[in-house]
């Protein structure tokens, strides 16, 4: 299922341009029509009972948005926060939200015949937010669905009321 | 250039007079019914009121009565918009001392003929 | 008529195009169909008002004459009609019944729905023609009784009047005259009253009508009568001096009046252009051939012939078109946003929201400027210092100016609700009545929208499944009427709006058993307040037939989904044989309220100061512990729950040598808890922003500021904290 599903989606992806950051050793690409900015890290405020990887909300121009450690929810080796360590502000259908990683590479440009599916492998990826495997050049990009993937119910991001 | 005092308590009548008058060449005073028109007079100059008669506070024929008590409004001609031109309504406009009446639904064309004729 | 009329399309003849005021006269007649509306509603049939009566007329009336010029004939024609019943019911005419005011608000309708086809937001024109024929028969007084204003009662032995030599009982000869009677200025308006009365107790004398009289001392009457002036003074002198009477000969002024109807005119020779005059003057021969629609009231000799007895339309002036002055009175009560308020402007709603969160900046702003200024020397920044002062009073003005702009009063919500339930409970049968409480209460403009329709169907609910049938009522033992009751209030930082019923409430077993049918995982041992909440679940009705009152079909999970698209919370209070009860309670948006910070351990926290009772140090002894960990505290003759939130928000504590040692008791909803903080950090006017537009709803907090230094501050939900301690 996941993988006729991600030949779909790969079919009507078609080329696209790709926003690519780092999580430790892996390298992921979300469509940079998602992106709004890209800021350095300041320590959120805490929200008592959130997941691990929910670190908190901060003020961004006068919009509260929640900040979510991409590292702790891909239960990275580490996560380290120091001047170089970048949030990506998403602004996706339904909400402004920070995502947390190692760092921000470039945006590239992927033509639809570059990208291929992914492999059903378990990972803690949920392969519905997986829209495939891009390469250009040396690298390898897992492209992230991240509207799917923040919207997930274990993203902690949406209540089970909604 | 001469201006009027326009009452009417409905917006759309009113601006519609206003606009009309304006295009003409006139001077516009705008009132909202018979008190606010009132009290307006007092305080500003117009050569000739255009009045509504049914509004609150204080109708056409009340304001023209107040107005004929000053001496400064005596001769001020006075022209009340009438939704019918019955003898009725004649002997209260005249009884109240109003120059004359246009009967709405009017031509704005026909209001400025009239008006050209009073100022003359 | 005039040649401007032109139905939707450019109206208008040369230069002038009307179409640019259609808008503003669309709105207008909005608003008077909403006020007659509501005073149709709000009229006491049994002494019904003069004032009322007037207001109503007008709004017909200038809805009718908009109507006429812009060229909406439809709408004019059945207005004109609506005018005519109405201008009856202010003459004192015919008495006011139930189904005048049935068919003027079913005209009204009409009237709408024509407005709305002529705006192009439909193309369903209602039907007018029924409505007309009803109109029209009781205007003829087929089911009203006229009031005896008209008819000259047979002379009764005239006690009160006097028999003033040469004034026959039986009618006096002479021409039949029409005058203008002015009596005043009266001491006692009995005195007017008394020689109203001789017309009616001397057989002959004539007739004589109210008009309406600028000066409050005095009267004006029409009169047709023989007698001479002479003789009425005579007449009058029992009851008014002669130097209160003042008499004006109708007959003396030529009336003018064209051939044809001129439509305009002049009652006196214009001044310096007698040659137009003569041109322009209705003389006796018929002027223009097409009709002038003007005139003046002009003196012409030549019209002499044409004056003997104007034309004695009758004497009973009432029947003739409204053209009746109005007593100088105090605008009615019931229009609120008057739309004759010359000081309104229409604004466009995202200009407002523009400027409100400008605002919003600027207080963040501000409180920015205050904070990094406190470690300033005030002595060598005293100007400055000043400035800051003055900067934080003019924003505190400002941003309270500003919020009060989108905010309007509930008054707007509720005001459809006494129609709605008038007709629906006429409909099932039903007695209600609609209580109102906190109609001022305001809130933000986009709510109400948004909030209209779920109350909507709340209140259609209480009335369809709750109130029962009057005979059932009264079985019970309750009055027949039932009563629904729509109060908004404010609480904290929010607008609480609930619909309470007196009717049979909801059964806990039909609920139940409704549920197990379902499917839904319920049990016995559910509280109350568990098992009202399953009727949100979709498709739940326990309702023995679906009337097909609640219109749309919606549930009560369209209800609470609607609701919580606002961010709002939905409760639901239920006594069997009692009553119900609903309350929604949704964040006022964009809300500046002032806060009380505190701080645990390193976070701050922030409390809504209108929740704050009062905060003291304590010593550990102070608390007791009672069974569970849960914790007391004595403030002066109450215990009181504390509630430690080093504890409740999980608050990382670096520094061991401090603790919480702190109380700020606070209450909400009648209840008191005691909050254990480590510090109170200050007061201070905070921004409200909402948590749950880009994250989701924290437990215990309804929302977040912005402190000065730019970070986040969760603001505790006091309501939250002390439900945890109710029952």
């Amino acid at each position: 299922m996941a993988i006729a599903d991600n030949t779909a989606q790969t079919t009507s992806l078609g080329a696209g341009e790709y926003l690519t950051f780092r999580l430790d050793h892996e390298e992921y690409g979300l469509d940079i029509l998602k992106v709004q900015e890209i800021r350095g890290y300041e320590p959120p405020t805490r929200i008592a009972n959130a997941p691990e990887f929910i670190k908190g909300v901060v003020n961004l121009r006068g919009t509260i948005i929640p900040i979510v450690d991409m590292r702790l929810k891909f239960n990275c080796a580490k996560a380290e926060y120091n001047d170089f360590t970048v949030v990506i502000i998403l602004n996706l259908r339904h909400r402004v939200v920070g995502i947390v990683v190692d760092s921000v590479s470039d945006v590239i440009q992927l033509t639809a015949e570059s990208i291929k599916s992914a492999p059903d492998i378990d990972s803690v990826i949920d392969n519905n937010c997986i829209l495939g495997l891009g390469s250009i050049g040396e690298r390898m990009l897992i492209l992230l669905d991240i509207e799917t993937l923040m919207s997930a119910e274990d993203m902690g991001l949406v209540s089970s009321g909604d | 250039m001469r201006s009027i005092l326009a009452v009417d308590d409905s917006a759309s009548m009113r601006k519609m007079v206003a606009f009309t008058l304006i295009g003409a060449g006139y001077h516009v005073i705008e009132a909202v019914d018979g008190q606010d028109a009132y009290e307006k007079a007092l305080t500003h100059t117009f050569d000739l009121v255009l009045t509504d008669q049914n509004m609150p506070r204080l109708d056409g024929l009340g304001l023209t009565r107040k107005l004929r008590e000053h001496p400064q409004f005596k001769t001020v001609p006075i022209l009340m918009l009438t939704t019918e031109s019955s003898d009725q309504m004649k002997q209260a406009g005249r009884a109240a001392g109003a120059t004359g009446w246009l009967v709405k639904p009017f031509d704005p064309n026909r209001l400025i003929e009239v008006i050209q004729k009073v100022l003359r | 008529m005039a040649e401007s009329h032109n139905q939707g399309g450019g109206a208008g003849s040369g230069a002038f195009d009307l179409t640019q005021f259609y808008q503003i006269f669309f709105e207008e007649a909005g608003e008077n169909l909403d006020q007659m509306e509501q005073m149709l509603l709000d009229l006491d049939l049994e002494t019904a008002d003069d004032e009322e009566l007037n207001a109503i007329f007008r709004c017909a009336h200038s809805i009718k004459g908009g109507a006429a010029t812009f060229g909406f004939a439809d709408v004019a024609e059945l207005t004109h009609k609506m005018e005519s019943l109405l201008d009856k019911l202010r003459r004192h005419e015919l008495k006011p019944t139930a189904p005048m005011v049935d068919v003027l608000l079913e005209s009204a309708d009409a009237l709408r729905g024509l407005l709305a086809c002529h705006q192009g937001s439909s193309d369903n024109p209602p039907a007018t023609a029924e409505l007309v024929r009803r109109i029209g028969a009781l205007a003829a007084g087929e089911e009203a009784a006229p009031a005896p204003v008209v008819a000259p009662p047979p002379p009764p032995p005239p006690a009160p009047s006097p028999a003033p030599s040469g004034m026959p009982a039986a009618a006096p000869v002479g021409v039949q005259r029409q005058l203008v009677i002015h009596l005043g200025p009266l001491e006692r308006m009995e005195q007017a009253d008394c020689v109203e009365e001789l017309f009616r107790d001397i057989d002959g004398l004539g007739t004589i009508t109210r008009r309406d009289s600028a000066d409050p001392r005095s009267r004006v009457y029409a009169v047709d009568t023989r007698s001479s002036n002479d003789e009425l003074l005579d007449l009058f002198a029992f009851h008014v001096a002669k130097e209160q009477v003042r008499i004006e000969d109708m007959a003396a002024a030529p009336v003018p009046a064209p051939a044809a109807d001129a439509g305009f005119g002049f009652f006196d020779p214009l001044p310096e252009a007698p040659a137009s005059v003569a041109a322009m003057a209705p003389a006796p021969a018929p002027v223009a051939a097409s009709d002038p629609g003007f005139g003046f009231f002009g003196d012409l000799p030549t019209a002499a012939p044409e004056v003997p007895a104007p034309k004695k339309d009758t004497p009973v002036v009432v029947e003739a078109k409204p053209v009746a002055a109005r007593v100088e009175s105090k605008v009615a009560a019931p229009a609120p946003q008057a739309h004759q308020e010359a000081s309104t402007i229409r604004v466009a709603v995202s200009k407002v929201d523009q400027l409100i969160n400008l605002v919003g900046e600027l207080v963040i702003t501000q409180a920015m400027l205050a904070q990094n200024s406190r470690a300033l020397d005030p002595v060598v920044n005293q100007q400055l210092m000043a400035g800051l002062a003055d900067l934080d009073r003019n924003t505190r003005d400002l941003q309270e100016s500003v919020m009060s702009i989108r905010m309007i009063p509930m008054s707007i919500v509720f005001s459809r609700f006494p129609r709605m339930l008038r007709d629906l409970a006429g409909k099932l049968g039903k007695k209600v009545e609609l209580v109102t409480l906190g109609e001022a209460t305001e809130l933000d403009k986009g709510l109400v929208e948004k909030i209209t329709d779920p109350l909507t169907h709340l209140v259609r609910n209480s009335c369809d499944h709750g109130i029962e049938m009057p005979e059932e009522r009264l079985a019970r033992g309750k009055p027949e009427h039932g009563t629904i009751t729509l109060s908004a209030s404010h609480q904290g930082g929010s607008i609480v709006i609930e619909v309470r019923d007196d009717g049979k409430g909801m059964s806990r077993e039909r609920i139940l058993n409704k549920a197990r049918e379902k499917g839904l995982d319920v049990s016995d041992q559910m509280t109350d307040a568990e098992v009202w909440q399953l009727i949100f679940a979709p498709g739940f009705s326990t309702a023995e037939q679906v009337t097909d009152v609640s219109g749309r079909g919606v549930g009560m999970d369209v209800v609470k989904r609607n609701i919580a698209a606002m961010n709002g919370t939905v409760d639901i209070d239920s006594s069997e044989g009692y009553g119900m009860r609903v309350s929604v309670r949704l964040p006022l948006t964009l809300a500046i309220m002032d806060g009380m910070s505190v701080g645990v351990g390193d976070e701050v926290y922030i409390l809504p100061l209108s929740s704050v009772v009062e905060s003291f140090q304590i010593k550990a002894d102070e608390v007791s512990t009672v069974g569970q960990g849960s914790q007391l505290v004595k403030v002066r003759d109450e215990y009181m729950p504390v509630i430690g939130l080093e504890k409740v928000f999980k608050v990382p504590r670096f520094d061991l040598d401090k603790s919480s040692n702190i109380m700020v008791v606070v209450e909400a909803e009648g209840g008191r808890v005691a909050l254990l903080v480590d510090e109170l950090l200050g007061q201070h006017q905070v921004v409200v922003k909402n948590l749950e537009s880009n994250y989701r709803k924290v437990p215990n907090v309804s929302g977040a500021t912005i402190l000065g230094d730019g970070k986040v501050a969760l603001i505790l939900d006091t309501v939250a904290l002390v439900r945890r301690f109710k029952h």
